[in-house]
């Protein structure tokens, strides 16, 4: 009781500098502890836009559910499209304590999203034309996320570590089954071979965009906020090489290539030097203008209102029995 | 002691649902994560799908969020125990095994030396 007098008798700024010597010590803040207003908005900005992005990132892969070329293949990316919902559940509960003091509900953030204000990943916005693509999503989409992910597991925000350790495990299904596609394209004939490497030509910017523009460029950005705060501990750049190091080699062992001519390791400074995808494009993409932007909000918008009635009847039916 | 939250109506008169699982017969209840449900019935069936696509699971509880009292963050930092407690714990009574063993090596020596007279009473006759 005394503790807590003590805590509200605190200052503003004696409040945030009790808060900031707790991130430095390395302590984790959970949904009912006291935080400053900026690390709350950088949470539920961050947090919303991994949730929806869990769940308008089941829709390219559901497109290949029915198209699927075996019973075990239609099984496994049925059971990824599950899990991606699944992953969006658990974030948006998470985003959703943390909107509750300001009044905020899920309903808010499916709006947002309709609305074009809540954005998702740039990658969920592309096309999936062929079968490869679904392989090439699970292979490299989900690796790069696996990457930001488990960096993302030493977050400073306990309730959001404990959604990603959950996610985490289930990703690294997610990539094996990617992995599985790809190598069985990869293994077979020449019209396969040509699949993967369109799908691979394809997916190539989206990738690079994926983990955020460096900090060096144009877009502003909230890294150095997120990284004092250790919402996060590495730079988009920082992700990228990561992401570079481990799947270009495998790209070359298999005999494909990426549409990067100049592309090549510099040893000395043990980085990839890679060609800048188009930011300006990025932009777009993000706004909700990519090609697929447009069919997969509408896709996510009908299926929310026409079941408006589905959760209108279960809450009508909940108050009767329970 | 406190709700566990101020504001646990949510979307829409949805309640949120604590959700805790028992892997076997044997094991504890542990927490998993929470979920949004109008009832009890639908979020015991949201339980398995959000959580228990591949876990083995013996028992499942859903507690509505409300009903839990959380000690308040302040209290928090109170709970950490004071190394000062040594009797409750094993670790303070690590002297028991070597004297056992003084004991037994006692016992093993005057038996050995009562076996040592008995034979020389026995000698002698």
């Amino acid at each position: 009781m005394t503790a807590q007098l003590q805590f509200s008798e605190l200052t503003e700024a004696e409040k945030m500098e009790a808060f900031l010597a707790r991130i430095d010590r390395g302590e984790k803040i959970e949904a009912d502890d006291w935080m400053p207003d900026e690390y709350r908005h950088q949470l539920i900005k961050l947090i919303a836009m991994h949730g929806i992005s869990e769940i308008m990132g089941a829709l390219p892969e559901k497109e290949w559910v029915p198209k699927a070329p075996t019973l075990r293949r239609k099984l496994a990316i049925m059971a990824k499209v599950q899990d991606e919902m699944g992953h969006g559940q658990l974030l948006l509960r998470v985003a959703e304590d943390l909107m509750a003091p300001l009044g905020k509900t899920r309903e808010d953030l499916m709006e947002d999203l309709f609305a074009k204000r809540l954005k998702f990943h740039n990658v969920f916005h592309m096309e999936t034309p062929t079968w490869a693509d679904a392989g090439v999503i699970g292979w490299l989409v989900d690796g790069a996320a696996i990457l930001t992910q488990t960096m993302s597991l030493d977050t400073s925000y306990a309730p959001y570590a404990r959604a990603l350790q959950r996610i985490c495990a289930e990703e690294k299904f997610h990539a094996q089954h990617g992995e599985s596609i790809v190598l069985e394209l990869a293994e077979g004939t020449a019209e396969q071979r040509k699949m993967l490497q369109e799908a691979l030509n394809r997916w190539w910017q989206p990738l690079l965009m994926f983990f955020g523009p460096p900090e060096d460029g144009n877009i502003s950005s909230n890294q150095s906020i997120n990284i004092r705060y250790k919402i996060r501990t590495q730079t988009n750049e920082q992700l990228r090489q990561s992401f570079l190091k481990k799947y270009l080699p495998r790209i070359f062992h298999l005999g494909f290539t990426v549409p990067d001519e100049t592309i090549h390791y510099d040893e000395e400074k043990d980085v990839w030097v890679y060609k800048q995808p188009d930011w300006e494009w990025f932009k777009q993409i993000i706004k909700g203008n990519g090609p697929r932007s447009a069919h997969r909000l509408h896709l996510r918008e009908s299926s929310y209102r026409e079941a408006q009635w589905v959760r209108d009847a279960i809450l009508a039916y909940g108050r009767q029995v329970g | 002691m406190r709700k566990m939250s101020e504001n646990t109506k949510n979307s829409r008169n949805f309640d949120i649902y604590e959700v805790f699982s028992q892997k076997t017969v044997q094991s504890p209840f542990v927490h998993q994560f929470s979920l949004l449900a109008p009832n009890a019935e639908v979020a015991l069936a949201m339980a398995r799908e959000n959580f228990l696509r591949r876990e083995p699971c013996f028992n499942l509880w859903v507690v509505k969020r409300d009903d839990i009292h959380a000690l308040p963050p302040e209290e928090r930092p109170f709970l950490e125990r004071l190394d000062n407690k040594s009797y409750r714990e094993t670790k303070g009574y690590g002297d028991l095994q070597s004297r056992w063993r003084r004991h037994r090596e006692a016992y093993e020596a005057r038996q050995k030396q009562n076996q040592a007279n008995s034979g020389s009473q026995a000698g002698g006759m």
